[in-house]
């Protein structure tokens, strides 16, 4: 459980990058090479590399070596993680809420 | 992304009821286990216990089989009957995952009953939401709106 979300904080100081997040968008519109990358991104393959370390121990990118360059490509199994929270309690709150104006409503006809 | 507020659940409802009749429904354990499972098709599994003091804390169980249970633990933070209540929230799912949230409830007296609002914070939901609001990405973009809106 406190590895659950060490993992999530991991995604989430990802994502807190400007430069990450630009590679996440480029990565949505498909695998890019380190190369393809770092071109656009303005920088050099260390530094792309470094963003996409941190990318891919936050679980955001998954990285496949093939031939001499490395390929990288989203996977978005973290983030889908924080969504399942935010709907979790969404229909936490929804039913409380239900159940709450249900019961009085209900008390209020039983006793009108 | 310079709103704050939205990186936050907030839901707000008119309650048919005054607001000591809602704070009481909404706190004591066996109205609890009465009203969420009021509206349920299948109620399954509803555990609640209630220790209602500051420090104190209320454990809920809920799912449709015991293989299968949801579970909340909320400790009271602040107390203050019929008005407000502020609680730190862990839940938990079957499978095993937790996430601890700050929750805070006020309970206000309105024209046809008593207007609660649930204010829930502490979600790492602001990068997410800087993200998802420029790119939609593995279609989540739909549904963080649809949670934003709710």
């Amino acid at each position: 459980m406190v590895q659950q979300a060490a993992v999530l904080d991991r995604a989430f100081a990802a994502l807190s990058d400007a430069t990450r997040r630009d590679i996440l968008t480029r990565l949505g519109e498909g695998p890019a090479t380190i190369g393809e990358l770092a071109g656009p991104a303005g920088m050099t393959l260390t530094g792309l590399k470094k963003h996409v370390q941190v990318l891919e121990d936050a679980g955001l990118v998954v990285t496949e070596k093939i031939g001499r360059s490395r390929q990288c490509r989203l996977g978005g199994e973290r983030l889908d993680d924080a969504m399942a929270w935010l709907t979790f309690y969404q229909r936490l709150w929804e039913r409380r809420l239900d159940g709450l104006e249900a019961y009085f409503t209900l008390q209020k006809g039983l006793t009108e | 992304m310079t709103d704050t507020q939205t990186h936050d659940l907030r839901m707000t409802r008119l309650i048919p009821a005054t607001p000591d009749e809602v704070f009481d429904a909404y706190t004591d354990a066996e109205k609890q286990k009465v009203w969420f499972s009021l509206l349920s098709d299948e109620p399954g599994i509803v555990e609640i216990d209630v220790d209602l003091r500051v420090g104190g804390i209320q454990h809920a169980k809920w799912g449709p089989s015991p293989d299968r249970l949801f579970w909340e633990d909320q400790t009271f933070l602040e107390i203050d009957r019929p008005h407000r209540l502020v609680t730190s929230s862990t839940g938990g799912t079957p499978d095993g995952d937790t996430m601890t949230t700050t929750i805070e409830i006020t309970f206000e007296e309105a024209a046809g009953g008593t207007l609660m609002t649930v204010f829930q914070s502490g979600f790492p939901t602001e990068e997410m939401r800087d993200f998802f609001s420029t790119y939609a990405w593995v279609g989540a973009f739909d549904r963080i709106t649809a949670f934003f809106a709710g």
